[in-house]
């Protein structure tokens, strides 16, 4: 059922209404409208920089998505994310680099598609390895545990055994004309923008659907109450570890869609810190919402640049002040997240429920 | 009301941010440093000396008499950032840029050659010195590969014949490093490769990270193999604590370092540990006497007040040098009327023979074929917390079969 109040005087009559997709004509109207907005209002007026920025913001979203699903929506807390996203990215990596692809498939363009589908599922697999303790343990000690996916991940298998194939040492070479998609080769941050954009679209549309399914329900059912939920029948480990695969997936599809945007890969683009990043973009945009995932993606993104741009005119008569933006960058991050939990702890999403409620019930809205 | 008024005031500044790029009188500049990450210990002050140097450029005229305008960022040594500080810089109109780690620069390579956007790296890794494959990476040193080759072809000459074991059985010797840093790791290849050719014994390789204070561990692991001497490719701090580490478990190996960890802080740091260590060296010490020196040390004092001057480092120096390298080739590439990407590197850097920057280090020359600045590069060592030179290592000369085929590795 949806969670917005539909506008006064519209009422759903069957339950196939009340769990459409677009619900009204209205709302089918704008999201048509951001599909339009998306895919040719922001390529047309955005610059390369800018582009760059929106892919950053879906990567983001991407990267987040899972971490959102196991967080917000099961209940099972994650420290260890961006383990998954190298597991991604070094499995699809290593397939487009080495693997001997049918040459016919190399022509189609088909071997890096193919590999981030492969690489979705290894880093799926992995995530449910790192997921097992969830059987057992929750809370503070289930941080410690992903935590440990992140150092045995990265650290350890990417770093000192991953990394050696091809003898070169640490960096992955990806020269350019690596990343095709058919007869494209992803080379510019317009194709990267269009290549993130309909990732993003499929895999949130595919996780509002799990959500509304019987599976979602019951990560729900483990999240408010494991106990309840097993005494109602739910299978709490099988579905705490699906939890786990499809948030590894949706990470192994981030870490693939990266190396698009890079030349190079090494253990260093995922660092422990980025798994902390991703919870406090999901602090930030709401826990348990998707579209807080999305919001939380562009604040820590956008926000993140516009202050950088409001400091630029500064740095002619405070040149240190550019030398320091990482502080301020990091400082307003922490700040945020304190702003948050204390004023707003249900996340920018509750702000936009708000809002479009407001909309809605107009003129009733009090 | 304050809130209203604060949004609008940032609005604003935002809105003059978006809109600031270069004006046809300056020459934009973008610079990526790190004062922040995990290279910071040399970071910092190298980003200094970048900024005091871009003031001493501008003092003495600029690019022919537009001033220049350095933009320059903190980036915490984290990839991501520094891609899209890169593409912002473009966004400024930049028409080169001061770069700093190997895993950006090398992950920035493709992009820079494609955009035709000098690079001059703090990165002096070996695969970034082959223009056919990254024509726009340059830097004003000598490889990360070719200094390990000369080092441990130093030690091999001038410590081992005198070894109680010369002539008894062939050298052993291993390497200490972050695994994970495409820093660290640029020239295993190459010093590996140096090693075989001298005859060395190889033990398993280390994994030290570049925030390591305890590596006791590892220090151990290389007790069994009993190296006669390590190379060491993380930056000072990291490299002074596997030292002391060494030094208190009697390791008893002689220590060879990678450019990046062999600065003023090393005695200070390792203390006793660090005596007798070797490495190349790219440029003079902070302060030592070379024909800018005086200049250098001025523009520290006027610029950056607040920080001692006993604890600059050669870092300083290592910054001037690629600061004066990319000015010259701006400078050559204005004057052939042609100020941009493609003219700072033809009708600039690779015009450059035999250029003297005077500030201690070898003579700059790029070529079409080859960016590698020199094949001869001077060994140091430090004795009674001096740093004294061992030799200069001829690779070129001495190898003049294979020095080419080490281009790019």
């Amino acid at each position: 059922m949806s969670t917005t109040f539909l506008p006064c005087g519209e009422y759903h009559q069957d339950y196939r209404k009340d769990h459409a997709w677009w619900q009204t004509r209205f709302i089918k109207g704008k999201m048509i409208a951001l599909m339009l907005v998306l895919f040719f209002g922001i390529p047309y007026v955005a610059d390369e920089y800018w582009l760059s920025v929106c892919n950053q913001v879906g990567y983001t979203i991407l990267g987040a998505l899972g971490v959102q699903l196991l967080i917000g929506f099961c209940g099972q807390i994650t420290l260890g994310h961006a383990a998954f996203l190298a597991v991604g990215a070094y499995t699809s990596t290593l397939l487009t680099l080495e693997f001997p692809w049918p040459k016919l498939l190399l022509d189609l363009g088909l071997a890096y598609p193919l590999s981030i589908f492969v690489a979705a599922v290894v880093a799926g697999i992995w995530s449910v390895l790192f997921g097992l303790p969830s059987a057992k343990v929750k809370g503070f000690y289930l941080i410690l545990t992903t935590m440990a996916a992140q150092f045995i991940t990265v650290d350890f298998v990417i770093t000192q055994y991953i990394s050696q194939i091809g003898g070169r040492g640490q960096a992955f070479s990806l020269p350019p004309g690596t990343i095709k998609i058919g007869p494209w080769v992803i080379d510019s941050d317009v194709k990267i923008y269009y290549m993130m954009i309909v990732l993003v679209i499929l895999l949130t549309a595919a996780v509002v659907n799990l959500l509304r399914s019987r599976v979602g329900r019951a990560w729900v059912a483990i999240r408010d109450n494991d106990i309840s939920a097993e005494v109602m029948g739910i299978n709490v480990v099988q579905y705490k570890l699906f939890a786990f695969f499809v948030a590894g997936f949706i990470g192994g599809v981030a870490g693939a869609f990266w190396i698009s945007n890079l030349a190079a890969i090494s253990p260093e683009h995922f660092p422990w810190f980025w798994s902390l990043w991703l919870v406090g973009v999901i602090l930030i945009g709401g826990v348990g919402s998707v579209h807080g995932t999305i919001f939380g993606s562009i604040f820590m993104v956008v926000v993140m640049e516009l202050l950088q741009m409001a400091v630029i005119p500064l740095a002619s008569s405070y040149p240190k002040l550019l030398m320091d933006f990482l502080f301020i960058k990091e400082a307003a991050f922490g700040l945020a997240i304190c702003a948050f939990m204390i004023f707003e702890p249900n996340g920018l999403a509750y702000r936009w429920w708000q809002t479009k409620n407001y909309f809605n019930l107009w003129p009733f809205s009090y | 009301m304050k809130a209203k008024a604060l949004m609008v005031v940032f609005a604003i500044m935002v809105t003059a941010g978006m809109c600031s790029t270069a004006s046809a009188a300056e020459v934009v500049v973008g610079a990526l440093n790190d004062m922040t990450g995990a290279t910071s210990d040399v970071g910092k002050d190298y980003a200094l000396g970048i900024a005091e140097a871009f003031n001493y450029c501008n003092d003495n005229g600029g690019v022919n008499g537009k001033p220049i305008k350095l933009i320059q960022f903190d980036y915490g040594y984290r990839v991501p950032e520094a891609l899209t500080k890169y593409k912002l810089f473009k966004r400024m109109g930049a028409v080169a840029i001061e770069g700093w780690g190997t895993g950006d620069t090398e992950a920035l390579a493709p992009t820079v050659t494609a955009d035709k956007m000098p690079y001059v790296s703090a990165s002096y890794s070996g695969h970034l010195a082959d223009p056919k494959k990254t024509p726009y990476n340059l830097f004003a040193a000598t490889d990360y590969s070719s200094n390990a080759r000369a080092t441990i072809t130093a030690w091999f000459d001038k410590r081992w014949p005198k070894h109680a074991d010369f002539g008894k059985r062939k050298p052993r010797f291993a390497c200490s490093y972050m695994f994970a840093s495409p820093y660290a790791s640029a020239p295993i290849k190459a010093i590996k490769d140096q090693a075989t050719l001298l005859g060395f014994d190889i033990g398993p390789d280390q994994d030290v990270s570049l925030f390591a204070v305890d590596t006791k561990s590892q220090v151990l692991s290389l007790k069994d193999f009993k190296p006669d001497v390590v190379w060491h490719g993380n930056t000072t701090m990291s490299v002074s604590a596997t030292m002391r580490d060494s030094y208190a478990l009697g390791l008893g190996a002689d220590h060879i370092i990678n450019v990046w960890g062999f600065d003023e802080n090393l005695p200070r740091l390792a203390e006793k540990a660090a005596e007798g260590a070797m490495a190349a060296v790219i440029n003079g010490f902070y302060g030592e006497s070379t024909p800018l020196m005086p200049t250098v040390v001025e523009y520290a004092k006027k610029f950056n007040p607040g920080v001692p001057q006993e604890k600059r480092l050669n870092r300083t120096i290592q910054g001037w040098s690629n600061v004066l390298a990319l000015w010259e080739a701006m400078k050559r590439a204005d004057k052939a009327g042609q100020l941009n990407g493609e003219g700072i590197l033809k009708k600039g850097f690779e015009t450059m023979r035999d250029f003297e920057l005077g500030l201690g280090g070898a003579k700059l020359t790029y070529t079409e074929t080859d960016h590698r600045i020199s094949g001869a590069i001077p060994v140091y060592e430090l004795k009674g917390g001096k740093f004294q030179l061992v030799q200069v290592t001829d690779l070129k000369g001495r190898w003049p079969d294979k020095w080419q085929s080490w281009l790019g590795w």
